[in-house]
């Protein structure tokens, strides 16, 4: 019976290329495995004309929530979710797969340019505050940083240059502090000078800035560039994490006939472990995606984020493509995402 | 492989912190609702107290933490109950807006704008949010909370499953 379940299981889509019909039809097959498993675990009719009754009336509701989203894409989205069937040493929780190459001494000269930028954004808080001759300087930083980072490439070729530039830039800005009187803001080309949209260019950037972190968080925004794209992608995680979320809590609520979890027979450090055992078994087969920087109280850590974000750019998503459509052919395994 | 051993862990310790204040929440919620229950009463009841906890676990200053509480509070019947999990937020705040817009009756406006308006409906307590950029600072930090919330309730459906599967085989020996 459970061994059934698993091999049922185990064809879960988690490509990125997953069509919409597909995700749907993945998501059906997830609601009729829940009512084989509501067959099984309870004798009630009653109860079992309820689940069937509330996944009727949910289908609706998936599937025009669903397509509507898509009709702004246009595109598939390879959801994360995937509800676990498998033996429980398998029974951890990992979204989509990354590959990960090697450190190298690149990505530390990446690291330290990095984090100078870091240093010469965050001080670009208050441009009020600060005089009007440092306000450019660091602006000027910024627009030739931004001028480096913005050409597409590689990202190795990426860190050559901003690991060169970051020598330029410190130089510049020393030279730059000691002469108060004229400073010349060298401006991108065609772009206006002036103050108002000199500010004006600095809060789109912060808000660009902000869409980056998010491309590392959200899987999938790497294709997709230009704000209405990235936040369709974000939007479409958000709403298939609470789909999940419900999802999830009405398979618990079908697993335990009490309201407790059966979780609590076992204790928070072999929750732990089994947390970590996981991990352990599944580095060589699959990697979560990079997740946004937590600082110790679990909140978010935005300073820290420029070092990290490189070292995540490290894990292209085609690499995650491959590694999801080997998985998908595969159907061996019991956990996939 | 994990790209960051410390993110990672700590990570894993928000999900532990979350599983513990779940295990509460479900306690006291158990405690104050009438039994017996049909499934779907079960199901809101487990959803109700897992928003909650992921909330509690985010206690922070974060605007859409104390929206799903205050949010959550609301949906509980016991009073009592539901003040005591509201003291545990430091700031109360009014949720405008309870139900998730689904493409209803958008007036023609910049793609930017539908989907920024969209992405407030779906974040607890986004429509209170006027600046963009906290918007999606506020986004990413849900985005983060509520996979942890997903990939514990996973799990432990999982070992419901498994353990649930193990009783029945036992009962039928």
């Amino acid at each position: 019976m459970l061994e059934g379940l698993v091999s049922q299981e185990s064809l879960s889509l988690n490509s990125m290329d997953m069509s919409v019909l597909e995700r749907l039809k993945w998501v059906q097959q997830q609601q009729q495995q829940l009512q084989q498993v509501v067959y099984q675990s309870s004798n009630n009719s009653h109860e079992l004309l309820q689940i069937l009754q509330f996944h009727g009336s949910n289908n609706d509701d998936l599937l025009q929530s669903s397509f509507s989203p898509f009709q702004m894409l246009g595109s598939g989205f390879g959801p994360n979710y995937n509800i676990g069937f498998g033996p429980p040493h398998e029974a951890i929780s990992r979204t989509s797969s990354c590959h990960m190459e090697p450190v190298d001494t690149i990505e530390v000269l990446l690291k330290t340019g990095e984090e100078n930028r870091a240093i010469a954004l965050k001080n670009k808080r208050n441009p009020e505050v600060k005089t009007r001759g440092e306000e450019k300087t660091e602006k000027k930083i910024k627009v030739e940083a931004e001028t480096e980072s913005s050409m597409k490439g590689k990202s190795n070729m990426r860190n050559t240059e901003a690991s060169s530039d970051t020598s330029k830039e410190t130089s510049k800005k020393a030279s730059e502090i000691q002469k108060l009187d004229y400073i010349h803001v060298r401006a991108r080309r065609g772009q206006a000078t002036d103050r108002h949209s000199l500010a004006e260019r600095a809060r789109r950037e912060k808000i660009s800035k902000k869409m980056k972190y998010l491309q590392d968080i959200v899987p999938g925004c790497n294709k997709v560039t230009g704000k209405a794209g990235m936040l369709d992608e974000i939007i479409n995680y958000v709403q298939c994490l609470q789909r999940q979320v419900e999802f999830l809590s009405m398979k618990l609520a079908v697993l335990n006939p009490e309201l407790e979890l059966a979780v609590e027979d076992v204790s928070v450090k072999q929750f732990q472990a089994y947390f970590t055992n996981v991990v352990a078994s599944k580095q060589s087969i699959m990697v979560d995606v990079p997740l946004f920087p937590l600082d110790q109280q679990g909140s978010l850590d935005l300073s820290a984020i420029n070092p990290n974000q490189t070292t995540s750019i490290e894990a292209p998503s085609a690499s995650w493509e491959t590694q999801s459509q080997s998985l998908y052919n595969t159907s061996s395994l019991g956990f996939q995402y | 492989m994990f790209y960051d051993e410390a993110m990672m862990n700590t990570y894993n310790m928000v999900k532990q912190r979350f599983i513990k204040k779940w295990i509460n929440t479900l306690h006291m919620l158990d405690s104050s609702i009438e039994h017996p229950l049909n499934v779907t009463e079960r199901k809101n009841a487990i959803r109700l107290s897992s928003d909650l906890a992921i909330a509690a676990t985010r206690s922070g200053s974060t605007v859409w933490s104390r929206a799903l509480i205050s949010r959550s509070g609301n949906k509980t019947t016991n009073k009592p109950m539901a003040r005591r999990i509201l003291k545990k937020a430091r700031n109360r705040m009014k949720n405008r807006c309870n139900t998730l817009r689904r493409n209803g009756n958008f007036t023609a406006k910049s793609g930017t704008r539908k989907r920024t308006d969209l992405l407030k409906s779906l974040v607890p307590g986004g429509e209170v949010i006027d600046d963009k950029d906290y918007l999606i600072r506020e986004t990413l930090d849900y985005i983060v909370y509520l996979r942890a919330q997903v990939d514990v309730m996973r799990t432990v459906a999982a070992i419901d499953l498994v353990t649930g599967n193990l009783t029945n085989d036992r009962r039928n020996k």
